[in-house]
């Protein structure tokens, strides 16, 4: 029931009762939300499996590969030279067969993809086919944990170093638009059209190859150093060069972008007003351009985290760092289509979450958006 | 060389200048004149002419395109164009005088409280604390008629009349001796623009505070004025009292502008002005407004200078 009241100034107000509704809009909105992102994971992880198994050709490509395998074993075999040629050739298609059972190839690759689908969404990410971890285990999961603290060690370090630093000196630029530095940091934007592993080709070329200060790569020197404090530092000195190769390609551009963004934010009227009202410099800065284009900066911030977990594939092969994007290109290579699903299953919940997430931020930091209104 | 003047406001020889890829605009082009304590002025004129420009000169929240900026604002005897940018901020805005902007629509930041951004320039310039900050936030509250409650609301919870009023607490929250009002009820109904009118007559009688009201609505405007300066391409052309100007303004400009306004209770037509301001970029030479003046002569083809007759000011060379 809406209670219509007359305000001292005349003017009629339509206050509503306090909603008890609140609770049923969050938990309608969340269900909903949750259930098409649930659909979205399937749908993506799905299209995965697929593209991974290359539609079904992978299949080809390996049981061309067992019959080879199997073929020459046996031909190789003295004992089974003595073979008339048809049992030979009998015994050659039974093991064909037993071990294209053992691989799962005798039942066609429709029914195994929804195998394949239940198995990743449950996280039960199986055993690799090629590859192993440096431990030993061809466990998947255990493959991609050795590989994850060294991915985010390098993607923690200069993505969060370049979000940081790209914000505030964006914010400092925009307060002197068309300055000195502010032209140079539009005129050097486009140096971002270069991807990182090319800035550390040529890293390794200076400091590597002819300087020889650096390492060419790899994580540690080997055999690693026993001290933990000598150890840190000699990862450090492994980590410079690509950590450098990737901020200085993302450097500018970001700086450029940010810069524009507050700039767009910093001509609207509330914050000539609140110049007007001689606030000062800095609680402008905080309060009238930082905190309504919070819900962008915190969006871009969650994606960033995300980014951390898939690597940066060339780039770490490049350096020999030995972390998940790396992985990612030697599965690739290797068909090795447990390693590659495995990895997105845990990307694409990674996302699924965040975006979930990010809605309830948004109505944290916005007063305006409200969880599941119109 | 001369007295520090008495007034309230003393305006000299105002210029603010923008760039543009076109030319230079003379927004603001040497503009005088003064204000008393608890008196009113309206500066009128169309759209363009620079009215929005004269009262971002006299706050100094300038574009990034300026071009020349000078000339005299004495505010209490002291000249504030003089301040560097600090004491500026901290002396003159919303200390010695405040702003009521346009449109109060998009001057409320949307993430922030009303009560919160009402009460930040007092907490500012006064030095107390938000408690005592919110009491006064709701004294202003009071006095423009918004409900107390409104405190704790968000801009995109308010009508557009209660956000200007809000603005209108914003500007009095400090008690500075003068308010700009920037068509301060352009964007609002006939029956919200007289209810803020009369706000602000009665703030006007209450709290003795001085207005500058800039508005190209006539009819609202004589209401509060006390005096009146007529604004054309960037100059005043003429200024003064009420009483003297809405009965018989002087300048040809301001008389066709009079007879612009329709009337309830006349048989007479309203009257349009013919042809276009001229440009801000590019002006003649002589009088401004030669062009479109039915009475112009060959004189016109100089710049008139400001001549006094009887206690009022025109800028036309009929009044020599």
């Amino acid at each position: 029931m809406a209670v219509i009241t007359h305000t001292p100034s005349g003017n009629v107000e339509v206050k509503k009762p306090r909603s008890n509704s609140t609770l049923l809009r969050v938990s309608r909105y969340v269900t909903r939300r949750l259930l098409v992102l649930g659909v979205t994971v399937v749908v993506g992880v799905y299209l995965t499996i697929m593209i991974a198994n290359m539609g079904g050709h992978v299949d080809t490509i390996m049981r061309n590969e067992i019959a080879d395998r199997i073929t020459q074993s046996i031909a190789a075999n003295p004992a089974m030279q003595q073979m008339a040629p048809e049992v030979r050739r009998t015994l050659i298609q039974e093991r064909i067969a037993a071990e294209e059972k053992r691989l799962g190839l005798d039942t066609p690759l429709a029914i195994r993809s929804f195998r394949y689908l239940s198995n990743a969404l449950t996280l039960r990410l199986g055993r690799a086919i090629n590859m192993t971890s440096d431990a030993g285990s061809k466990q998947v999961r255990l493959i991609l944990l050795e590989r994850l603290p060294a991915t985010l060690l390098l993607m923690g370090v200069s993505q969060l170093f370049l979000f940081f630093s790209s914000v505030f000196l964006a914010l400092n630029l925009s307060r002197h638009y068309g300055n000195f530095w502010d032209k140079a940091v539009v005129a050097l934007s486009p140096t971002s059209a270069v991807p990182p592993w090319f800035y550390g080709i040529f890293m390794i070329l200076i400091f590597a190859g002819i300087f020889k200060i650096l390492p060419f790569g790899g994580m540690v020197d080997s055999p690693p150093p026993s001290n933990p404090v000598d150890y840190a530092l000699n990862v450090l000195k492994h980590m410079l060069l690509p950590a450098f190769s990737l901020v200085l390609s993302s450097f500018f551009l970001s700086i450029y972008n940010y810069r524009t963004f507050f700039l767009i934010y910093s001509s609207e009227d509330y914050v000539e007003m609140a110049k007007a009202k001689g606030l000062p410099p800095g609680d402008v800065e905080r309060n009238y351009i930082l905190r309504p284009t919070l819900p962008t900066i915190i969006t871009n911030f969650a994606f960033l985290l995300i980014g951390l977990w898939t690597g940066a594939t060339i780039t770490e092969t490049v350096f020999l760092w030995p972390g998940l994007g790396r992985t990612l290109y030697h599965a690739i290579g290797l068909y090795d289509i447990p390693v590659i699903v495995g990895s997105t299953i845990i990307n694409a919940y990674l996302l699924a979450m965040t975006v979930f997430l990010l809605d309830f931020i948004y109505a944290l930091v916005d007063p305006r958006v409200k969880v599941g209104g119109n | 060389m001369n007295m520090p003047p008495r007034k309230l406001l003393q305006i000299e020889k105002l210029v603010l200048h923008f760039k543009t890829s076109h030319g230079v605009v003379q927004a603001v082009d040497s503009v005088n004149f003064e204000l008393d304590t608890n008196r009113a002025v309206v500066i009128l004129g169309e759209s363009g002419c620079g009215k929005s420009s004269l009262a971002k000169a006299m706050l100094r929240l300038l574009p990034r395109n300026v071009d020349k900026y000078g000339g005299s604002v004495y505010l209490n005897g002291e000249d504030v164009m003089m301040y560097d940018e600090d004491e500026f901020r901290r002396n003159v805005r919303w200390v010695g005088m405040s702003l009521v902007p346009q449109a109060a629509m998009n001057s409320l930041n949307p993430v922030i409280r009303v009560g919160d951004q009402v009460a930040e320039p007092a907490m500012v310039h006064l030095g107390i604390r938000k408690t005592e900050a919110m009491t006064l936030v709701r004294r202003m509250f009071q006095h423009v008629g918004v409900p107390e409650d409104f405190i704790s609301r968000y801009p995109f919870e308010l009508s557009g009349g209660m956000r200007q009023r809000v603005a209108l607490a914003m500007a009095l929250v400090t008690s500075p001796s003068l308010i700009l009002l920037d068509e301060p009820t352009s964007a609002l109904d006939l029956l919200t623009q007289a209810n803020i009118m009369n706000v602000l007559k009665r703030i006007k009688h209450e709290l003795g505070t001085s207005f500058i009201l800039i508005t190209h609505d006539i009819a609202t405007s004589s209401e509060l004025a006390d005096e009146v300066a007529v604004m054309y391409a960037g100059q005043i052309v003429e200024v003064g009292h009420a009483k003297d100007f809405f009965p018989a303004p002087l300048h040809p400009y301001a008389q066709m502008l009079m007879a612009s306004v329709p009337r309830l209770r006349s048989e007479s037509d309203p009257m349009f002005i013919t042809g276009q301001p001229p440009s801000l970029i590019d002006l003649p030479e002589g009088c401004r407004f030669a062009a479109r003046c039915p009475f112009r002569f060959e004189k016109c083809n100089e710049e008139p200078p400001m001549l006094g007759k009887n206690g009022r000011k025109v800028k036309c060379w009929l009044y020599e």
